[in-house]
């Protein structure tokens, strides 16, 4: 069900354009909405969305769909500068009070300046409760990152921040990884937790997450190895998922937050592109 | 309290210590080198080497203990440029015989009132942020391509002797011993230094906040899912860091490096009022003004360049037996050379 106040925000907007610009392009139809905004005298607020920098990258297009992203509320952590374009830390949290039954269902986090834009998206349920995660990123060059968040209600929230990166103090890599801990996986969860209280749940694995583009010693480019997928579930039950793409750092690390209201067993399970999988599971007492 | 904010607190503690020995001690490595070579007074460079005995016996009982892997600092590189090691070095070395003292004595003489070092420590960390991520950091790259070398044994002196199959921890000890008891015996060997308690005391003491600093990052930092770097004492991107911090503490997070830079100026004042030795001091000619900003310029470029300062890689750096640090020092001390006593030799100071 829609929430009334995102309707009114809607109804704001003039709806002629849209509707009758079915075969227009995306791009067409948000500077057509645009200028109707403009002479409906619509809060300013209702502008900005149109010039957003999500507007101009084809990957967020294709996630925003027919949605009209409201750019309020989601809070992208990221530092103003960064000497470490390999690991950067990205938080991103959703502040916005929520309708009855209305949760957050998914976050995208989007690189336009990084060779595959789409970064990871993070799946939520409603056994997550608070919508908030924190990983590390690979940023290639100065840019405005992008956070697109699904709401179950088909709404969708955009958040962007602007990173400067600049070249890393230490550029010397080694080709080879150390395989001896290859998957090896590290979880931290509450120690107990109160019926409907919300905890924070820590993920790692080892994994040089080779995102294929790397060049080698020899000048060849070091093979593709990703985990692909995390999956977390509570006695089966869905709890949290992760789709992570070549952008994320090596040794994807993965803070998020659950609100159980009983107690069981936590699965973790990491995904490699070539479908090699990895588990961990621990005891959580509510 | 989470790691992060007690390796800060730790810092802030180190940086303090180190503060309040500078301003009693005068420790410093030009002046001890000047004192050595010119002026015939060999205690503060004695005061250098005792500290850097107890940094190498310290770090490396750290490491042989498991608590500290000196593999993941900056110091052990597998392969590096000697152009950016060695020519950095003597830059940095020049520069601190320019400006009378190098980045952490300069925070020190602040804490007293002496505005030079003000100007000294911008131009310092601006000259380090312009190699190390500005407008000349494409040629810090180009020369990172040129004389590469890749020492056996990953980078560490201990790594080399052991690829010549000496055990490891025979190898360690063994190289730990030579180096300190030759730096005690260049030490306690000289009556004039060892009747000299404040001399002694600050060679222990800030030999001492080297392993104190691999401690507080290493092991109270050693969070499971976000470690804190491998870092101890060094001024050069530290100083840089902290300008930066500053001005855009907003979008960045303070680091321990940061922190020992505030701790050090505090320790310095505090000290420096309750001894009554704070007074102001300024230039008193331009042409002084411009020596001193261009050893800052220097010292910020080779710092950057090698990787450290006469602390950061001679003490700190040292402490790891890394084999770029013992040609950074060597960098250093020719570069110190230069300017004291060689063809360049430049006049002492006149502020």
């Amino acid at each position: 069900m829609v929430p009334t106040y995102i309707r009114e925000k809607e109804d704001d907007m003039p709806k002629a354009p849209t509707a009758s610009a079915v075969t227009l392009s995306r791009r067409t139809v948000i500077a057509l909405t645009a200028n109707a905004a403009t002479l409906a005298l619509t809060p300013l607020g209702a502008l900005a969305q149109g010039g957003g920098a999500w507007s101009r990258v084809d990957e967020a297009l294709a996630i925003v769909g027919d949605a009209d992203p409201i750019a309020e509320g989601v809070v992208l952590d990221l530092p103003a500068v960064s000497e470490d374009g390999s690991t950067v830390p990205l938080g991103v949290s959703v502040d916005r009070p929520m309708q009855q039954g209305e949760f957050v269902k998914a976050i995208h986090i989007i690189a336009p300046g990084n060779p595959y834009p789409l970064i990871a998206t993070f799946n939520f349920t409603e056994l997550s409760g608070r919508p908030e995660v924190e990983t590390r990123v690979r940023l290639n060059e100065s840019q405005t990152v992008i956070a697109l968040v699904e709401l179950s209600s088909g709404a969708m929230l955009v958040g962007e921040r602007d990173v400067r990166v600049t070249v890393s103090g230490c550029l010397a890599r080694a080709d080879t990884y150390d395989t001896a801990n290859l998957f090896t996986t590290r979880v931290r969860v509450p120690e107990s937790l109160a019926a409907g209280e919300s905890g924070e749940v820590l993920t790692m694995i080892n994994h040089p997450q080779e995102s294929g583009l790397r060049e080698s010693m020899d000048g060849g480019l070091v093979p593709k190895r990703l985990i692909e997928r995390m999956d977390v579930t509570l006695d089966g039950e869905p709890v949290f998922s992760a789709d992570l793409h070549r952008s994320v750092s090596s040794n994807p690390y993965i803070k998020f937050f659950m609100t159980p209201q009983s107690g069981g067993t936590l699965d973790f399970t990491w995904t490699e592109d070539t479908g090699e999988t990895a588990h961990e599971s621990a005891e959580l007492a509510v | 309290m989470p790691p992060d904010q007690l390796v800060l607190w730790a810092g802030l503690v180190i940086g303090l210590a180190f503060g309040i020995c500078g301003q009693i001690s005068g420790f410093c490595l030009m002046s001890g080198l000047r004192g050595w070579w010119v002026t015939g007074d060999g205690r503060k460079v004695r005061a250098f080497a005792l500290a850097l005995a107890v940094a190498i016996v310290g770090s490396q009982m750290l490491e042989a203990a498991g608590l500290v892997a000196f593999s993941s600092s900056i110091y052990v590189q597998p392969s590096f440029s000697l152009v950016l090691t060695v020519l950095g070095g003597a830059l940095f070395g020049f520069g601190m015989v320019m400006s009378n003292g190098c980045g952490a004595r300069a925070l020190v003489l602040l804490g007293n009132g002496n505005l030079r070092s003000f100007l000294v420590l911008v131009c310092l960390g601006i000259a380090a942020y312009i190699m190390l991520s500005g407008l000349l950091a494409p040629v810090r790259l180009a020369l990172g391509q040129w004389l590469s070398v890749t020492p056996p044994g990953g980078g560490s002196t201990i790594g080399l002797l052991a690829t010549a199959g000496l055990d490891p921890v025979l190898g360690r000890w063994l190289l730990v011993g030579i180096l300190a008891a030759g730096l005690a015996a260049f030490c306690l060997l000289d009556p004039r230094f060892r009747t000299d308690p404040i001399a002694v005391g600050s060679g222990i003491v800030i030999g001492l906040l080297v392993p104190a600093g691999w401690y507080a990052t290493g092991v109270l930092g050693a969070d499971d899912f976000d470690p804190a770097p491998l870092v101890s004492l060094t001024f050069v991107a530290p100083i840089g860091d902290t300008l930066q911090y500053a001005m855009l503490s907003t979008g960045t997070r303070l680091s321990f490096g940061v922190v020992v830079v505030i701790g050090i100026f505090v320790g310095s004042l505090l000290t420096a009022l309750m001894t009554r030795r704070a007074r102001l001091e300024g230039f008193t000619r331009a042409r002084s003004m411009l020596r001193y900003m261009g050893g800052g310029a220097l010292m910020g470029t080779g710092g950057a360049m090698a990787l450290g300062c006469s602390i950061g890689q001679g003490l700190t750096g040292l402490s790891t037996l890394a084999v770029a640090s013992f040609l950074a020092v060597v960098g250093i001390l020719g570069g110190a050379a230069l300017a004291l006593r060689g063809p360049l030799r430049l006049a002492p100071p006149e502020p």
